[in-house]
């Protein structure tokens, strides 16, 4: 592969057939993190018309609120559905709360068209490891939060500091949900006081206060004790209302009723930035020796404190030479990633430009996600393979959404899944049926996305190797020549140029 | 080369495949007992053993955990019972082709999932430090094929050329898979997505029948693939969800009663699907820790130590539940939270291995959990 497309292929999502190729590539990559992030899409006007790009419309950009509120109507009509109220349970209804009030279906396509459109490529590939580090599966029906993280936690804090991302991630309603945050409270909190009274089950979760630890910031490395974990809970009690839900399924609250009790409980609206002094354990905490206040302002102290760790700073640091550099990145690789770490105390621009001054550095090839392969190949090929926003609502049987075709390749953020996220290294992914739903893509892809380059094309236009040329020029049939291309060692990052 | 004392079962394997290059037929066989199936239900999340299998006999279990303890559970013995979800699983034991082993675990007590999962799988002596896991490892000794039903090759079968995986697939406008195109990509490769590219080219011959993706379907699958001759000899399912922080639950509707009835009817549908295989069959399952006995602030239960493991399968022919029982007061726990583990869950691996593959004990002791002293427990389970 020419230079250009090496380095698009390690770091980037590669470049669309009609795009300018870069002359000075190292410098483009590094502007990358600089370029804009709209959230472009596609809209059909007709079938099989000329796909128009064009920013999302509003009406298909909720905010948090709406989106609180939007999934706060869905359980809202789920309890009446299970309460059997007319109107509430036939086929039609059901498919039609599911349809107006959730958002994993519509923010999945968001995702895929952002990443076969979007201008800033690095950034993007930059937001999925990050949104990887910071996995928030659909459980518990998380799913109208999932993509608000991605583009508001993540995205939009690219350029930030690390624990700033780290801290709006934390608190953020997508996190707190899945981890089991939201109903937590310390022992010694007014809650678990007047819970005990009463005779009810209250007290502290430790999930998210231990992945804290163990996932997000300073890794098993760091040695911590079970009693750290339980300071870091601690410091955690409070934080989080269950998004669009406060008191659990089977509430049936209206939207006004629901804001007034948040106000109560939180002072605010915004789940956001919720935290209920009622569920907080008073008094200092202590994690990994540093004393954490008590107070709502405590976890941004031990957010701050984590993001800043050394064990945090390594542990990252080798997450990011494994996804972007090579698989088994060398000493070299990670310590020049944590250097830049460290000049910069944690500021994510030097952090993403370290990492990609050592990938084009090392000429070592890197095994692609299945997603990220994906973007790839309709990318290259100038296929259109998503389909437009505006079709959504619509039934086409020659269509799969964006969702099931995540689903089908074994990777997609929105996924019922551990918080360990998806693995870095190329031998979690080396099995029979894995490989063959890059066949089957790339077959779908050409058959059905309209690839506007041909396998020559492409080829020549990537400075395809020798051994590649020389696979693809086994067939005669192009839709052969296309997956051969598609699945070769090359496309796939088993081997280099 | 470490000199390796070949077992009885090996030696025949060796000769057998010697003579059946020879044209000959396989002696072997006929006299001795052919290789029976093990299959692994791993439990994602770590299953609580004291909802499982509860012990109600403890008087300290309705002190430490009043909101988790099943009503209507299913009684096994004077001290033992059974969440109610396992109700084909009750059948079994009622029929001696089932046992439970509790307060068991492998000797792991950091609660971490991703390391517990690590050591579950991969067998060996701390997180991490294996790259193939122990059911690869013994299939790759005994010669003997295996199969994931997952997307993805998970850590436990890894380690072994004979391992493949299967999962449905549902792709929009993709035609049938055409063998020499898949032949061809394969031999571009090098190293292991050379070999994995082969084992699609295997699948693009093979005519599978449309296979349904709930985890009980994959398991008649799977049994019915293992029935058969030259089959896989073991199989690997995953069940997620066990982690219950919250709204844990008690009966067979809640959180963890209906991920408890999925493993009820994996088992069952693994009996299904074996026919007659069932009666050389051994099922076992696999979680990383076991809960903290006490309730959590939320309804659930934190990471914790000991657990129980699900035996099932024709190989057993006396239902047992298999426990040096710890105790449930606080001082009895495991850093007075956890139930403690008071047997080595890799005892129950290497004697289902034993059973099914027909390997030495104390060569699955040395060479696959690398502890040559590991306690042999078969006579527990299988006499």
């Amino acid at each position: 592969m020419n230079e250009q497309f090496r380095i698009a292929h390690k770091l980037g999502l590669m470049f669309l057939p009609e795009t300018v190729l870069p002359e000075d590539v190292k410098s483009w990559a590094i502007d990358q993190l600089n370029a804009k992030s709209p959230a472009l899409g596609i809209k059909r006007i007709a079938r099989m018309a000329k796909n128009v790009p064009t920013v999302w419309p509003k009406s298909v950009q909720p905010d948090l609120l709406e989106r609180d509120n939007m999934f706060s109507l869905f359980k809202y009509n789920k309890k009446r559905e299970e309460m059997g109220l007319a109107g509430f349970t036939s086929e039609a209804a059901i498919r039609d709360n599911e349809r107006t009030n959730t958002l994993g279906v519509l923010d999945e396509l968001k995702f895929a068209q952002r990443n076969v459109y979007g201008e800033d490529q690095l950034k993007l590939r930059f937001t999925a490891f990050w949104a990887n580090h910071f996995t928030t599966g659909n459980i518990w029906d998380n799913q109208n939060h999932i993509g608000h993280a991605i583009d508001e936690a993540i995205l939009a804090n690219l350029n930030g500091n690390f624990s700033h991302m780290l801290y709006k991630m934390t608190t953020h309603s997508s996190m707190l949900a899945y981890l089991d945050n939201c109903w937590s409270c310390g022992e010694n909190s007014e809650n678990a006081y007047w819970a005990k009274k009463d005779g009810f089950q209250a007290g502290l979760n430790d999930n998210l206060g231990r992945e804290l630890l163990e996932l997000h910031t300073v890794s098993p490395t760091a040695k911590y004790t079970e009693l750290d974990i339980k300071n870091a809970a601690n410091v955690l009690a409070g934080w989080g209302v269950w998004p669009g839900r406060i008191t659990g399924d089977d509430e049936l609250l209206s939207t006004e009723q629901r804001h007034k009790k948040l106000l109560e409980m939180g002072g605010t609206i915004n789940s956001w930035d919720f935290f209920k002094k009622t569920h907080a354990e008073p008094g200092t905490k202590k994690v990994l020796g540093k004393v954490i206040p008590a107070g709502k302002g405590g976890l941004k102290q031990l957010t701050d404190f984590l993001g800043s760790h050394n064990h945090t700073i390594d542990y990252i640091s080798f997450k990011l030479a494994q996804h972007f550099v090579n698989d088994n990145p060398t000493k070299q690789d990670v310590d020049y990633i944590t250097k830049a770490w460290k000049v910069g105390n944690g500021d994510l621009v030097q952090i993403h430009t370290a990492v990609i001054e050592r990938a084009i550095t090392s000429d070592e090839p890197k095994f692609q996600w299945p997603m990220t392969w994906l973007f790839h190949v309709i990318r290259l090929s100038g296929a259109t393979y998503f389909e437009g926003w505006d079709e959504l609502e619509e039934y086409n049987r020659g269509v799969m959404h964006a969702r099931n075709i995540f689903k089908e390749l074994g990777q997609s953020f929105w996924h019922e899944r551990q918080p360990n996220g998806y693995p870095l290294d190329k031998n979690e992914w080396l099995s029979g049926e894995m490989f063959e739903r890059r066949i089957r893509f790339a077959d779908a892809i050409y058959s059905g996305g309209n690839p506007t380059s041909t396998p020559d094309e492409i080829m020549d236009r990537i400075g395809a190797n020798e051994s590649t040329r020389s696979l693809v020029n086994n067939f005669k049939h192009r839709k052969d020549q296309f997956i051969a291309l598609m699945c070769s060692p090359e496309i796939m990052g088993l081997e280099n140029a | 080369m470490p000199k390796v004392n070949l077992t009885r079962r090996q030696f025949l394997q060796a000769s057998s495949a010697s003579l059946f290059l020879a044209g000959l037929p396989l002696p072997g066989y006929t006299k001795d007992k052919p290789p029976g199936t093990i299959s692994v239900i791993m439990l994602e999340g770590g299953m609580d053993g004291l909802t499982a299998a509860p012990p109600f006999g403890d008087p300290n279990l309705s002190k430490m955990r009043k909101g988790l303890i099943p009503e209507n559970y299913l009684k096994l013995n004077s001290f033992f019972g059974l969440h109610p979800s396992f109700q084909y699983f009750s059948g079994l034991m009622a029929n001696n082709n089932a046992s439970i082993v509790h307060a068991t675990n492998f000797p792991y007590t950091a609660r971490s999932h991703f390391e517990g999962q690590n050591l579950m799988q991969g067998g060996g002596l701390s997180p991490f430090s294996e790259i193939s896991g122990w059911l690869g490892r013994s299939l790759e000794l005994a010669k003997l094929p295996g199969r994931s039903l997952s997307l993805d090759m998970p850590l436990i079968l890894r380690g072994t050329e004979n391992n493949d995986n299967f999962y449905p697939a549902s792709i929009r406008g993709s035609s049938n898979l055409k063998t020499k195109l898949i032949d061809m990509i394969s031999m571009f490769h090098k190293d292991e997505s050379a070999s994995v590219f082969k084992k699609v080219s295997v699948k693009s011959t093979q005519k599978d029948s449309i296979v349904p993706r709930d985890p009980a379907s994959l398991a008649k699958y799977a049994g019915k693939a293992m029935s058969q001759e030259g089959g896989p000899l073991s199989s690997v399912i995953k069940v997620t969800q066990f982690d219950t922080h919250s709204g844990q639950g008690t009966d067979e509707y809640s959180g963890h009663g209906r991920q408890l009835k999925l493993v009820d009817d994996i088992i069952a549908g693994y009996k299904q699907g074996l026919g007659d295989a069932w009666d050389r069959s051994i099922i076992l399952t696999l979680t990383e820790f076991g809960r903290t006995v006490k309730e959590n602030g939320t309804w659930g239960t934190e990471h914790g130590y000991g657990s129980a493991g699900f035996l099932a399968g024709g190989a057993i022919t006396k239902s047992r539940v298999i426990a040096k029982w710890p105790g449930l007061s606080e001082n009895e726990q495991y850093d007075k939270r956890d139930l403690m583990s008071t047997i080595d869950y890799r005892s129950i691996c290497a004697a289902c291995l034993e059973n099914a593959l027909g390997l030495d004990h104390d060569v699955i002791a040395d060479k696959i959990f690398y502890t040559p002293d590991l306690l042999r427990v078969y006579d527990y389970i299988f006499s």
